[in-house]
């Protein structure tokens, strides 16, 4: 992250043309954060103006809050759950499909169609899926004789296939940044370890892992940051139920700020996330630093 | 290493290899079967894996509703806001990569943008939401363009900054002492040195500001300004039943961005490699 090389030129010009973007990330990003900081500690009602200073009264309120810790905990299950399976089948799938065969390029590009996709549509098309009466997934149960499962509107499934909505959309994303890691490695360095008469097994936990150890991480950090956010699939698919079954922090967030206009606890609980996200985010912040 | 499957090229591969393909593609086939359904054959209880009567009642619909304008919308505030960060990120990420500021600002920026695209949009959405109230960029497309700068202008810079980095400085010092001002060789050199970067950034951008829902969801309310996520949404919640029009303006939504895949994955790949060699 050094500048490359020396300095040229003068200051002024580096500084009039960073000027706009500084700007605009100041303004979009840095003004909110502060602003959400001193509402935390306000009871604010945005249809009536009403504010007032209320101290940690909204911390103690949330914290104590059902809903809020349930929002919580769905939270931070789907985010582990997705990301260990879809991190998992990123790397068996490109351990399985390593090398060269005929169409691979033709099959890598079909295989990431699925995060090429708008949310929307993903969710769009696993709604009609999953729909109870007339869902294909149904259709298919019952005419093998099991029964009809409640996919979206079971409490005790619908967290679950939620998860796999999102498991569809971004495993191809996992398989293709470990299938760029795997195929990178010189073939040297497997040949060697088959010439000393290694087995498929031992290479690949002696060598093949240990290698890809790093690119694993980084795969399930970028994994964990983006399944904590996740927004767009509750409000599609389920709106946070049935009961709280999928409320999720965004979500929680979501509805206290604009349908109960409670923006004091809708700061409280963006407060809560962000220092969550950062405790999430140091190692990989920590990286990024030693890289450069 | 030889892949566990392909070692023994028997038939375990081709299963291996079709599998993953139609897991893949079924559920976009079926976005494509619905959209060619009828209305009374996507209500039937026993779903047809092909449509009985292929009709485009759904896509007449389609244009009757007035959704290309939603078509439109989209196209025009992904362009308008993977422009808008092309053009900012173009500039900073030139700066940060040849001039040290003070106070390790380089630093600062660039770690504070990547903090920022790990926030939960929602974060910021509320008091944006009510910044942009007062300064009347509700229920307008600019506002759009704007609040999207939130995900793509981290994007552009990274990606920007990196391509800036790799760039060797002759030509730019050749440049000056031929006596060109600094914004001339910004312009004439640096521009066509990084134009592929610049390509492929747009193309994230593209992808990233096509599926933009939360914005979208709460600063536009007209249904002439919505756009298609936003369109799709309301199908979702509202009529439950009109899967057929539903589906259609999923491929849509679709097509325009699954052309770059290809794309995508070159570039990825690339991204992705461990750097070992």
């Amino acid at each position: 992250m050094k500048p490359s090389g020396r300095t040229r030129g003068k200051a002024p010009f580096y500084w009039l043309i960073l000027a706009p973007a500084l700007a605009v990330m100041l303004w979009l990003t840095v003004y909110p954060i502060v602003n959400i900081l001193f509402t935390s500690f306000q009871s604010y009602n945005y249809l009536t103006d009403a504010r007032h200073w209320v101290g940690i009264k909204n911390y103690t309120d949330i914290l104590g809050d059902r809903v809020f810790i349930r929002s919580f905990t769905n939270t931070v299950i789907y985010c582990v759950g997705t990301t260990l399976f879809e991190v998992s089948f990123g790397v068996i799938l490109a351990l399985v499909f390593y090398g060269e065969f005929r169409g691979k390029s033709a099959f890598m590009i079909m295989a990431i169609f699925p995060m090429m996709l708008s949310t929307m549509v993903v969710c769009a098309v696993w709604k009609t899926l999953y729909h109870y009466d007339i869902g294909l997934f149904n259709y298919i149960l019952k005419s093998v004789g099991l029964a009809k499962i409640g996919w979206l509107i079971d409490k005790d499934k619908a967290l679950i296939s939620l998860a796999l909505v999102d498991i569809w959309q971004w495993t191809p994303f996992a398989f293709i940044v470990m299938q760029a890691g795997l195929s990178s490695v010189p073939t040297e360095i497997f040949e060697a370890s088959a010439i000393d008469g290694s087995s498929y097994r031992q290479t690949l936990f002696r060598i093949t892992l240990p290698i890809l150890r790093d690119q694993i991480l980084l795969l399930l950090l970028l994994r964990i940051i983006d399944t904590f956010k996740v927004f767009a699939k509750v409000f599609a698919l389920t709106k946070g139920g049935p009961g709280n079954a999928t409320e999720t922090t965004s979500y929680f967030i979501y509805r206290e700020a604009f349908s109960y206009f409670k923006l004091g606890r809708s700061s409280a609980a963006s407060v809560i996330t962000l220092v969550a996200v950062g405790l999430a985010s140091i190692y990989y912040l920590r990286k990024i630093l030693r890289e450069d | 290493m030889a892949s566990f499957v392909t070692k023994k090229r028997g038939i375990l591969f081709p299963i291996a290899l079709a599998a993953i393909l139609f897991l893949t593609l079924f559920p976009i086939y079926w976005i494509l079967a619905i959209s060619l359904k009828t209305p009374l054959e996507n209500i039937s209880p026993v779903p047809t894996l092909f449509p009985k009567t292929i009709t485009f009642q759904n896509y007449a619909g389609i244009l009757s509703g007035g959704y290309l304008r939603n078509l439109g919308n989209s196209v025009f505030v992904t362009a308008a806001s993977t422009f808008l960060s092309l053009a900012l990120a173009f500039l900073a990420a030139y700066s940060l990569s040849r001039h040290r500021f003070p106070l390790k600002l380089n630093y600062a920026f660039l770690i504070w943008i990547i903090v920022a695209k790990m926030l939960p949009p929602v974060v910021l959405a509320v008091p944006l939401y009510d910044m942009f109230a007062k300064m009347k960029l509700l229920n307008n497309l600019w506002g759009l363009v704007l609040v999207y700068q939130v995900y793509t202008l981290p994007y552009c810079i990274w990606m920007l900054f990196g391509f800036m980095k790799s760039l060797p400085l002759e030509y730019e010092e050749a440049a000056e002492l031929d006596g060109a001002s600094p914004f001339q060789t910004l312009g004439l050199v640096v521009l066509p040195l990084v134009r592929t970067g610049i390509v492929a950034t747009a193309i994230f951008s593209i992808i990233v500001a096509w599926d933009e829902f939360l914005f979208s969801l709460l600063f536009v309310r007209s249904p002439e300004l919505l756009t298609l996520p936003l369109v799709i949404a309301n199908f979702i919640g509202e009529y439950e039943t009109l899967w057929g029009q539903l589906m259609g303006v999923g491929l849509l939504a679709t097509i325009p961005v699954l052309i770059f895949s290809r794309v995508v994955y070159r570039r990825m790949t690339q991204a992705y490699a461990l750097g070992l060699k």
